[in-house]
């Protein structure tokens, strides 16, 4: 070729380069494929019977586009057939997240430049060092700019087999990079509601901050469910995120729980990062396990009558029901009037703490809230206080003391008229006593009515109430059924004892939810709480008889334990425990408490010192978590290198971090540091987006 | 999970049947918002009056009475050549249009992209390829394709002797550009005329289209 002809080329290639962002490629047009496909490994050396991940990389011509498992308005995902030797398993394709390509009036979903598309490979565990493992395949792919091709090629790559897998320093980065894209499981239920025209998507994610997320989009993993090229309006406020997305061709699409990924870029210190989540939403309308099912309120108030029958009878509500069966028993002759009153007293009981608690839910709702049943049960300090009520029930079945001298009306004064109160309160505390249990029916009824206007949610829950209250109203109101129960006499004094179990259980159960949510703290505190409620019961129950000094000294030794008890859990939960409840589950290493003079202390007793600066509202380092610093083989390594895992937790805002933060030069989460041991080393600040191998890295170096 | 046209995507697609003119700058393009008037499916199907190859004006309104059948198309796209090469597509229209149907071939591919032809041009592809639409209606402005959200070639409409859309989407269930495909595929247009045929609401009334996106401009 001529040389005078390069100015030419290079003023054509200008102008090209001017009039678009993405201009430059189709003059390699016909001169071979626009995407280069190879395969990739983690690891240059395999060990019999392990797993790896490899990756189909596509390198695609500027300008051009492949395109994700949902390719939108038009295009093809890539499919691989491999050709593995025997005992080889390749697990199905893992897929990064893709991004919008608009062309025309149409938005596609895809990639340009690189990706690499995952596949867990297993080896068979009959291979020996010194083998050679050959993978291969075939890749077929659709490549579009403005004109599409439809493309193949054959990928193929031998792997040593050894004794010790060993990484591929070429390759791993570039997998680390795209396991990182692949989306991680959402933290965060998603709910979506539908108008014919619209979808909107809410997602709970109250930690997040308006001011760190730049922009929200949501890929429905379906065809239909939404129009693809229909701008996506994204709020970001204290309830979460919520989507106005516009309603797609296929009308049933959005019927069933709608999956996809929810890309989330946030601000951070050095730019933006785009980090993605795995979500299914499901219906408003449903409960977060079953489809959706679509009723009308008097199905609702039906379900919920139901369920508050089948109430009755979870281990939670039988006791207290047996109690004011018993009463009735006890007192057979103490005339209809009397069995009358008490019922409605007790029905009256329970309603009145259903409304309280329904109205209680409303107010919550109101307020923004993703509430249901049992949201009281979210709150470590009603879990603790539950607790102890049960405890002090079962004791009181179970003999140690007597609850205001006859227990809810067990005694003589049922045909009194202050024992009516008493039987009210029953009724409030058979309610009380109902909300850590749930019933078949009770999830439809209330799912529903957490949806509706307040009238129509305050009629269900009040249903669910009469269903509560319905046997022992109906045993009190009609006397043929009074007279059908048994005669008085020794066995109501075992039934009584007998049925303090299931509250002994109901209590247990408690303390152990409670130490999902708020940590060994708090449940060391809950359970001296529950020997404090122990001790005062032990207490009353001996001097009741005692002479008039010594009971009064009782109740008040009694009564002080019992203040203690109860000053104990708010004490306890006000002491700063910081694990998020979803980070309660992962494998990773166990981190304590962060703080300066820790790490001094640490690195002069010489262990080296991993410090993870983050807070519950930062979604990379959620991630970061969720991909790298947790898995087993971080763990591993940290054990192995004797590191000391130090979280500096900046969900509310500290003085102390933000020193530590900018001496380090950041104003910002996530920040992650590693010193090493002694006292002169410089720490190393590892980049905010995480990766195994970046961890493993730095530890290996220290 | 996913959708019916989506869940046999088990294919291999042949190499390189290398598409002609190179599409300028697709940069250019512009997301448009989507239009109200937009088509719907169990609506009635927008009016439109496009040019045939002859010069002739053709309106959806004077086929009122009869099934219409709209097809998009872009005779370099390798998803539209799959059921040209194959005789596919031609064996449809014969079929159809011999029962009555009408069909209207419509290219919406801007000047300059892959797909504009010239009047003579399109008439010598309908004679080389010996296709039997009723008519081919140029659309170089993209106006009936914006209209109908036509996004692929082939992209297909079922449109009913009442003026109602009762199909859009793809021609059959084989989202590929394999020719072998072809066979035992499920013709979705051909589905939904037997359903019109039978007095029966269409089964599969939309479906995910393939193909190569329209070259608007």
């Amino acid at each position: 070729m001529a040389w005078r002809s390069l100015p030419l080329l290079a003023l054509l290639a200008l102008g090209a380069l001017a009039g678009t962002a993405r201009a430059a490629a189709p003059a390699t047009q016909g001169a071979g494929p626009q995407v280069r496909v190879d395969l990739i490994s983690e690891t240059a050396a395999v060990e019999p019977g392990g797993a790896f991940w490899v990756g189909i990389r596509q390198r695609i011509a500027p300008g051009w586009h492949t395109y994700w498992i949902n390719p939108g308005d038009s295009g093809e995902a890539m499919t691989v057939a491999w050709d593995l030797p025997s005992g080889v398993t390749a697990g199905p394709l893992v897929w990064p997240h893709p991004e919008r390509i608009p062309v025309g009036p149409a938005v596609s979903y895809g990639y340009s430049n690189e990706v690499v598309v995952l596949t867990r490979i297993t080896a068979p565990a009959g291979l020996s060092p010194g083998d050679r493992l050959a993978l291969r395949g075939r890749a077929s792919w659709l490549v579009c700019a403005k004109i599409c091709i439809p493309e193949e090629a054959d990928y193929a790559l031998t792997l040593a087999v050894a004794a010790r897998s060993a990484p591929d320093p070429r390759s791993a980065p570039a997998i680390a990079a795209a396991r990182r894209a692949v989306p991680v499981p959402s933290p965060w239920p998603g709910r979506y509601a539908t108008t014919p025209h619209s979808v909107t998507l809410t997602v709970a994610a109250p930690e997040l901050r308006a001011e760190r997320v730049g922009d929200v989009w949501f890929f429905p993993a379906r065809w239909g469910v939404i129009d693809h090229a229909a701008p996506q309006d994204a709020t970001v406020d204290g309830s979460g995120i919520t989507l106005r997305l516009t309603r797609g061709a296929i009308v049933e699409a959005a019927e069933g729980p709608i999956d996809g990924v929810l890309v989330i870029r946030e601000r951070l210190d050095g730019g933006m990062v785009s980090q993605a989540f795995a979500i299914q939403a499901v219906s408003s309308g449903a409960p977060a396990h079953a489809g959706a099912p679509v009723i009308s309120l008097l199905e609702a108030v039906g379900l919920a009558l139901l369920g508050g029958l089948v109430l009755n009878l979870m281990p939670c509500v039988l006791p207290v029901l047996s109690i004011k069966a018993l009463a009735l028993v006890a007192h057979a002759d103490a005339g209809p009037a009397a069995a009358r009153r008490h019922g409605l007293a007790y029905a009256a009981g329970v309603l009145a703490s259903f409304g309280a608690l329904a109205g209680g839910l409303l107010i919550l709702r109101a307020g923004g809230a993703q509430i249901g049943w049992g949201f009281q049960l979210q709150s470590p300090l009603v879990v603790t206080l539950l607790a102890y009520l049960f405890f002090a029930l079962a004791l009181a079945l179970s003999g140690v003391w007597l609850v205001g001298g006859r227990l809810t009306g067990l005694g003589h004064g049922l045909a009194a008229r202050p024992g009516l109160t008493g039987t009210f309160f029953t009724g409030a505390l058979a309610a009380v006593a109902a909300t850590p249990c749930t019933a078949p029916f009770m999830g439809v009824a209330v799912g529903y009515a957490v949806t509706q206007p307040a009238a129509a949610a305050l009629l269900v829950f009040e249903a669910l109430g009469l269903g509560l209250a319905l046997p022992f109203l109906v045993l009190s109101l009609v006397p043929a059924w009074r007279r059908r129960l048994p005669r008085p006499g020794a066995w109501m004094e075992w039934l009584k004892q007998a049925l303090a179990f299931p509250l002994y259980a109901t209590a247990a159960w408690l303390v152990w939810v409670l130490s999902h949510q708020a940590g060994p703290e708090a449940l060391a505190a809950a359970l001296g709480g529950l020997v404090l409620i122990a001790f005062a019961a032990w207490l009353s129950g001996r001097t009741r008889d005692a002479r008039p000094r010594w009971r009064r000294a009782g109740s008040a030794a009694a009564a002080t334990a019992v203040a203690a008890a109860l000053a104990l859990g708010p004490l306890a939960l006000s002491a700063p425990t910081s694990a998020p409840p979803a980070a309660a589950a992962t494998t990773g290493p166990a981190a304590a408490r962060w703080s300066p003079s820790r790490v001094t202390e640490l690195r002069a007793q010489g262990k080296p010192v991993f410090v993870n600066f983050t807070a519950a509202w930062c979604i990379t380092c959620l991630v970061n978590e969720r991909v790298a610093l947790h898995s087993p083989v971080v763990a591993d390594a940290f054990a192995r290198k004797g590191v000391t895992y130090l979280k500096a937790d900046w969900t509310s805002r500290s003085a102390e971090i933000a020193t530590a933060l900018g001496t380090f030069g950041r104003n910002g989460v996530p920040l992650y540091v590693v010193y090493p041991a002694g006292e002169t080393g410089a720490p190393t600040v590892l980049p905010q987006i995480l990766s195994e191998g970046t961890i493993l890295e730095a530890i290996e170096g220290l | 999970m996913t959708p019916e046209p989506l869940s046999r995507r088990d294919f291999l697609v042949r190499t390189g049947s290398a598409a002609a003119l190179i599409g300028a700058i697709d940069g250019l393009a512009r997301a448009l918002p989507a239009e109200a008037a937009a088509a719907k499916v169990g609506e009635a199907a927008p009016a439109f009056t496009s040019t045939s190859t002859s010069g002739a004006a053709v309106s959806l309104a004077e086929h009122r009475g009869k099934l219409v059948i709209l097809e998009w198309t872009n005779h370099d796209c390798p998803y539209v050549r799959k059921h040209y090469d194959t005789g596919n597509m031609q064996a449809l229209q014969r079929e159809t249009t011999g029962a009555g149907v009408v069909w209207l071939t419509i290219i919406s591919s801007a000047p300059g992209e892959q797909g504009h032809v010239k009047p003579a041009q399109a008439d010598e592809l309908t004679a080389s390829r010996k296709a039997a639409p009723t008519a081919v209606l140029l659309d170089p402005k993209g106006e009936v394709g914006k209209m109908y959200g036509a996004t692929n070639t082939p992209h297909m409409y079922l449109v009913d002797k009442a003026g109602v859309l009762v199909y859009a989407g793809a021609i059959d269930d084989r989202p590929t550009s394999r020719r072998g495909d072809v066979q035992g595929a499920n013709n979705y247009v051909r589905a939904a005329l037997q359903s019109v045929a039978a007095g029966q609401p269409v089964k599969t009334p939309v479906t995910r289209a393939y193909g190569c996106t329209v070259k608007y401009s």
